[in-house]
């Protein structure tokens, strides 16, 4: 079965990169599902991010003041803000994670 | 046969092997961010209970970070194949925008390059080579910069992924090395947030994220996405209506 679902979704997602470059569509998508699709990236990683820093991983509940991953992601945030590197965001994030569970 | 003598960007025109390498040059930055990410899907795949061929082979039928990360996530959480399947589409429908703008560059090119050029175009690869095809003189071997940056990425990706999937038992849970994932994700949304229309989207795809945790087969994910493309969507149509009626 799991071999099934890869192969299937791995058919769907090279079919999202060839689409356009097939010679049957010879469009541009319509403006607003250029539009939509824009907001695809923010929507899926934000949905992804944010259970992972909030919910604790332990019993799933809400952690907020207790929650050394809601530091060191505010951190982590500040770092992609002013680096704009990814190395850096992740090597902040990790080291503030670790500091802070010692910590507190 | 003058005309091309006399065309400029004809005499300019780079070699095939030249295109290559600047395309794997420019990649290079990326792979400090890459090779992690590939490190943590290997060991992650591996916690979610899935063997190591099937974790080393997503890397090359899926090829792509996000996606692959939510399958093993939701595999091991026992969601039913549908809604795997399902949340990985949806996650993958961004690259319909890649291949949009770049099929203008590679439409006139062989049907095995476009395919081979397709299953190469992730999010690093077309940053990096949309770039070459936009701002620099055209050439007839300026598809190759693509299939320099995409065969870059793709062979960093398999190596840091059997790499995890490898040293994945030895790394103690201490390290916390999951959390790599959230910051990934962190470190590519936030610096391009720029509109209301794309805090409109995080607001939401975030909110719902966390009410949405008790719906049956971990489907907060797929929900919360769609309905953060839609909240985006709607913001952005109501900005262009103001702006046009103002």
């Amino acid at each position: 079965m799991i071999w099934f679902i890869m192969i299937a979704t791995g058919l769907f997602t090279f079919a999202t990169r060839f689409i356009m470059l097939s010679n049957g569509i010879s469009n541009r998508p319509p403006p607003w599902l250029v539009d939509a699709l824009g907001f695809v990236p923010i929507a899926v990683l934000t949905a992804i991010i944010v259970p992972a820093i909030l919910l604790d991983p332990a019993d799933q509940t809400i952690a907020l003041w207790d929650n050394p991953r809601l530091f060191a992601a505010a951190l982590a945030i500040i770092a992609a803000l002013v680096t704009r590197q990814m190395i850096t965001t992740i090597g902040v994030g990790l080291v503030a994670l670790w500091i802070l569970q010692w910590a507190m | 046969m003058l005309k091309a003598q006399n065309n400029p960007s004809a005499s300019q025109n780079r070699s095939a092997g030249s295109e290559f390498w600047a395309g794997v040059r420019e990649e290079v930055p990326l792979i400090f961010g890459v090779a992690p990410f590939g490190l943590v899907f290997g060991v992650l795949g591996i916690e979610s209970g899935l063997t190591p061929w099937q974790t080393i082979l997503m890397s090359s039928i899926l090829f792509g970070g996000a996606s692959q990360i939510v399958f093993a996530q939701l595999w091991a959480a026992g969601v039913p194949a549908l809604i795997v399947g399902g949340s990985v589409c949806v996650i993958n429908l961004r690259h319909v925008l890649y291949s949009a703008s770049i099929a203008a560059y590679l439409r006139h090119l062989p049907l095995r390059w476009r395919i081979l050029l397709g299953y190469l175009l992730t999010d690093e690869a077309y940053a990096i080579s949309i770039r070459r095809l936009q701002h620099e003189p055209p050439g007839s071997n300026q598809h190759f910069h693509l299939l320099g940056s995409g065969m870059l990425l793709w062979v960093s990706w398999q190596f840091a992924t059997i790499f995890g999937v490898l040293v994945g038992g030895t790394i103690p849970d201490s390290w916390s090395l999951s959390f790599a994932i959230p910051l990934t994700f962190i470190a590519v949304v936030a610096p391009i947030l720029k509109t209301r229309a794309d805090l409109a989207a995080v607001m939401t795809a975030g909110t719902i994220a966390i009410i949405g945790q008790p719906l049956p087969w971990n489907s907060w994910l797929i929900i919360a996405a769609i309905c953060g493309i839609l909240a985006g969507w709607l913001v952005s149509r109501l900005n262009h209506q103001a702006g046009a009626t103002s």
